[in-house]
């Protein structure tokens, strides 16, 4: 870094930062995006409300708005307000709620613990923490559909520690089999920003609460959790938006119950099982829709949150 | 179970619970890995150990079995060109955004974060129907692919280097400026180098997400030569097929750990500061929360 | 010709797009953007087979590599296998050109007529196919496509319910036929009805007696998807084409599933120490037996046609199906591969003999027919209801 600084003076005054410069740098990226992810999803728009090749079946996009039609989003919307994709969309957002709150209870003393207690193998653990990531979620799932068997080994261990007399088959289309697959699925993701947002939490801070005579507990409800939110906040969004689109975890882990279906099945479905691939088009917009009002009301929350601190 | 009774207490309390959980993160990559070594063809039940679906089985095992090398092959190179196209775009992105003001930056900004906040299935949906009907000059899946993963993960760069970018503030640069390098200089020579650790996440973060991904390379495939490890596995599951692919996913594992520790030790080497890599990726990871 | 004629539309799309200007551009093409009609040419005899890489298309482990390694080996070509999960997927793929394929290698039968009129698969040459004459009779001249002139069969199977003969009485599932899922409220979460939403809604009919199966009399389609709904609570039913392995491994117990997939699962699928014997199979008597053939054709337009004929040439050998046959437990519709010859050579177990089709099997069955996209539409929205769980 010395060899930098100690380079030949070569402008006397500093120019004013010009926003041109600046938005060279982010042209090829927002070109990348605008040419490659709107367009696409204009595509999605132009087969949803576009029709079907009578023939074929191949979807007919009407790229036109003004020939726009709009009876499959129509019937999609019907269906989802009183009819059964409701059932389907109300049963999502359960699952990925319940399994936000099990990645909550499992992530967050995972990563307290791993950020502000084990210093002795912190670093072993943080390597431990992120292997799941380098084998295939699809295979980590086949391999539970072995373990959850009736005479697989999980029953044998509850068995063992005497938690469950009778082998139970887990397989059989419970939504809590479900739910424990995808917190299982998704809980790295969770644990890692909320490792590094407690990791950065000022030690100062919490020993000033005990100093001033708080108990352990009453520190961490206090100051340590107050000042983790905003992690807690960005992993929990990072953790549900790919919950929504899942539709792998719950067709291996039930063997395709129609019990345990999600929003991402219907969609698959639609797109490639049936003559409809506008409707499938039509549940990719409305799951977008709902999932940018999520985002918006998380970032609102952010922003006001944010603009409290600088107060 | 109350973690906070005692301080000692609490501590032992957290570390079991961190530990089971470890635990239960890597039972079914053992059981995974375990599988790929069955002498039969079943997939979901343990039998006695062979080497059979790694080289031993003269047609389907991975040694033998071209598909699976060609799907490994592709894999690793899709990943390899996706970090190496990914990652600056990012980057750059990142600083233009962060410095950039205006109507149009606001917009860019929005625009940014909407890929994030998109589930793959939509990507994979999307992508395929835009190469199909309007981009068909696209010819190969390869390309197809390539072009969808950086799309997926372009946005990940963008946010993770941003976060970093905040953490730094501008007061280096400002002083390389004060001491007469040119704005590019300054991002060349003070910059860059700080961000290494948030490129080094981006990095990974690409790699593992394009590694790890089906949705988009099964929606954009155009055919055999085009498939992926996950491709395969997912197809795999759904039809009747070996432990071989297992034994594919296994020598992957065992590709991508020797990649990821070679490329820590090399960072480490590079910048003794920045801890190893996992506290790295760790670190970029939590810039979404900036 | 296609090609260029899609690719003008495309760029104009494009450009017209971008342009805002798309709209008389898009309306002057508008009037045949539909694919219909478009024919494609016969190859002449007598061609040298191309240099490869011969490209297949067709679901995963749908083809034993053994018998993939022998074709290579005796053209001295490469072969590149591409899979799908669904035959819509598959159709879509081929139709969009998404993928570039020579042989498409198991085409469902109410595909066909389809794939002919949108030109995705070309009519064959026969001068290529001398093993032609070893397709069974009743399907050289099969109803979804005249004279084989566009399709040669692969394989054939029927409907009917694979179940765990040491759980349950084969008498007791003889006497109660489809009634056996119903009433198997002691086997909850052990089982399943195909993932497929004809077969599942065809079997609720006949259950009740009703054999047309290619109804699209929406009262008809209601009743079969409320019945197949109690199947939900009674059983807790699961919907999967998984019978193969789950039967044999025991995690399903009654499955509607396909005759093939007991003899895939007693030829590849039984844990050590598992007897055959615990595999069952039953299916309805003929002329209620729904029974399905896939077949092979040449994609239109494609890379290397000759290839692809010598292909399909090469899998009407009795010797090669046999193989085949070996690995993909479906069996050939080879006249020579009958029960007796596959249960004597081994392949299938006296206890399975069910799985294969006889002769009157195969003439009363009953087949599923295109319904259009009106009818296809109407079971669709029902096994979406169905599968929803709502």
């Amino acid at each position: 870094m010395t060899a930098t600084l100690s380079a030949p003076p070569t402008v006397a005054a500093k120019p004013r930062p010009k926003s041109r410069f600046w938005a060279m740098f982010a042209m090829p990226g927002v070109g990348w995006l605008v040419a490659f992810f709107v367009v696409s999803v204009y595509a999605v728009m132009a087969v949803a409300f576009g029709t079907v090749d009578p023939v074929l079946r191949t979807a007919v996009p009407a790229w036109n708005p003004l020939q726009w039609d709009f009876t499959a989003m129509r019937a999609v919307l019907d269906r989802i307000f009183g009819g059964d994709l409701g059932t389907v969309f109300i049963r999502t957002v359960g699952f990925v709620a319940a399994s936000l709150a099990g990645c909550i209870l499992i992530g967050y003393p995972v990563a307290y613990f791993v950020a502000r207690k084990a210093s002795k193998h912190r670093g072993l653990l943080l390597i431990l923490l992120v292997l799941p990531f380098w084998i295939s979620y699809l295979m980590r799932m086949l391999a539970w559909t072995n373990l959850l068997q009736v005479d697989g080994m999980v029953n044998d261990i509850l068995r063992f520690l005497h938690l469950q007399s009778e082998p139970r088959n887990w397989l059989d289309g419970s939504a809590s089999t479900v739910i424990w697959g995808l917190v299982y699925g998704y809980v790295p993701f969770f644990i890692l920003p909320l490792y590094s947002t407690l990791e950065r939490i000022d030690g100062r801070l919490i020993e000033a609460g005990r100093d001033l005579g708080a108990s352990a507990a009453q520190t961490f409800f206090r100051v340590t959790l107050p000042l983790s939110v905003p992690g807690l906040m960005a992993a929990s969004v990072i953790t549900i938006l790919p919950m929504f689109g899942d539709y792998y975890t719950n067709t291996y882990l039930t063997s395709g119950s129609p019990k345990t279906e999600m929003i991402g099945n219907q969609i698959e479905n639609y797109l490639l099982g049936t003559s409809q691939p506008q409707t499938g088009a039509a549940l990719v917009l409305v799951l977008m829709a709902f999932l940018f009002v999520l985002m918006a009301y998380y970032l609102v929350v952010t922003i006001r949150q944010q603009r409290m601190a600088e107060r | 179970m109350n973690p906070f009774r005692r301080k000692h207490g609490s501590a032992r309390g957290l570390a079991m619970i961190t530990w089971v959980y470890v635990l239960w993160s890597l039972l079914p990559v053992l059981v995974a890995v375990r599988i790929s070594f069955n002498s039969g063809k079943s997939r979901s039940s343990f039998q006695a150990p062979s080497f059979r679906w790694y080289w031993g089985d003269p047609v389907s095992s991975v040694w033998h079995d071209d598909s699976l090398h060609t799907a490994m092959l592709n894999t690793l190179q899709l990943a390899a060109l996706c970090m190496l196209i990914a990652t600056p775009l990012g980057v750059a992105m990142a600083i233009g955004l962060h410095r950039w003001r205006g109507k149009v930056s606001n917009a860019a900004n929005g625009l940014m974060l909407v890929p994030i906040v998109t589930p793959e299935i939509v990507f994979g949906v999307a992508l395929f129907l835009v190469f199909t009907q309007m981009y068909t000059g696209v010819p190969s899946g390869m390309s197809r692919q390539l072009i969808g993963h950086i799309t997926f993960t372009l946005s990940f760069v963008v946010v993770i280097v941003r976060g970093r970018l905040q953490a730094i503030g501008a007061q280096y640069e400002e002083a390389a400026r004060d001491l007469g390098a040119t704005r590019l200089q300054a991002i060349r020579l003070v910059l860059l180098p700080l961000l290494a650790p948030a490129i080094f996440a981006s990095v990974m973060v690409v790699f593992a997400t394009s590694v790890d991904d089906f949705v988009i390379s099964s929606f954009l495939t155009t055919g055999a030569s085009t498939d992926t490890v996950p491709v395969k596995i997912y197809s795999a599951a759904r039809g009747s097929s070996t432990p071989a692919v297992n034994a594919l996913a296994t020598v992957m594992l065992v590709f991508t750990l020797l990649a990821v520790a070679l490329a820590g030790l090399a960072m480490k080497r590079m910048n003794k500061k920045s801890g190893d890599a996992a506290a790295g990726a760790a670190g970029g990871l939590a810039g979404l929360s900036g | 010709m296609t090609t260029s004629r899609r690719d003008f539309l495309a760029r104009s799309v494009q450009l017209g797009a971008l342009l805002g200007v798309g709209v008389p551009l898009l309306q002057a093409c508008g009037g045949d953007s539909s694919s219909g009609g478009q024919k494609t040419q016969t190859i002449a005899d007598g061609l040298k087979p191309e240099k490869g890489p011969l490209r297949i298309f067709n679901y995963d482990s749908y083809v034993n590599p053994d018998v993939i390694a022998d074709f290579e080996a005796q053209y001295g070509v490469k072969v590149e296998i591409t899979t799908f999960t669904t035959d819509t997927e598959a159709v879509t793929k081929l139709a969009s050109k998404a993928i570039q394929a020579d042989v498409y290698h198991s085409m469902a039968s109410t595909t066909i007529d389809r794939l002919i009129a949108g030109g995705v698969i070309q009519p064959l040459n026969k001068t290529y196919l001398t093993n032609f004459p070893n397709v069974l009779e009743s399907l050289q001249d099969p109803w979804y496509d005249k004279g084989s002139a566009y399709s040669v069969p692969y394989v054939y199977f029927g409907t009917g319910i694979g179940y765990r003969a040491d759980r349950i009485d084969p008498a007791q599932v003889e006497k109660d036929g489809w009634n056996t899922l119903w009433n198997a409220t002691d086997f909850k979460g052990q089982v399943s009805v195909l993932d497929d939403e004809r077969e599942a809604l065809i079997m609720a009919m006949m259950r009740k007696g009703l054999f047309d199966v290619n109804t699209t009399d929406q009262k008809v389609i209601d009743q079969a998807l409320a019945d197949l709904t109690e199947l939900i609570d009674l059983v807790n039913v699961k919907v999967n084409i998984d019978g193969y392995k789950n039967i044999p491994e025991g995690t399903t117990t009654i499955a509607h599933t396909w005759s093939a997939d007991l003899i895939n699962a007693y030829a590849g699928y039984l844990p050590e120490g598992t007897d055959a014997s615990v595999l069952g199979f039953w299916h309805p008597p003929a002329g209620e037996y729904l029974v399905s053939n896939d077949s092979m054709g040449v994609v239109g337009g494609c890379e290397h046609p000759v290839l692809a004929h010598l292909y399909l040439n090469f899998m009407l050998d009795n010797a090669v199906a046999e193989k085949n046959f070996s690995y993909v437990g479906y069996l050939p519709a080879l006249t020579a591969l009958d029960a007796d010859y596959v249960i004597g050579k081994g392949y299938v177990p006296e206890n399975l003999r069910a799985c294969v089709p006889t002769k009157e099997d195969i003439t009363k069955a009953l087949f599923e027919k295109p319904l259009g996209v009106e009818g296809d539409a109407k079971y669709e929205a029902a096994w979406s209801k169905f599968t929803s769980g709502a």
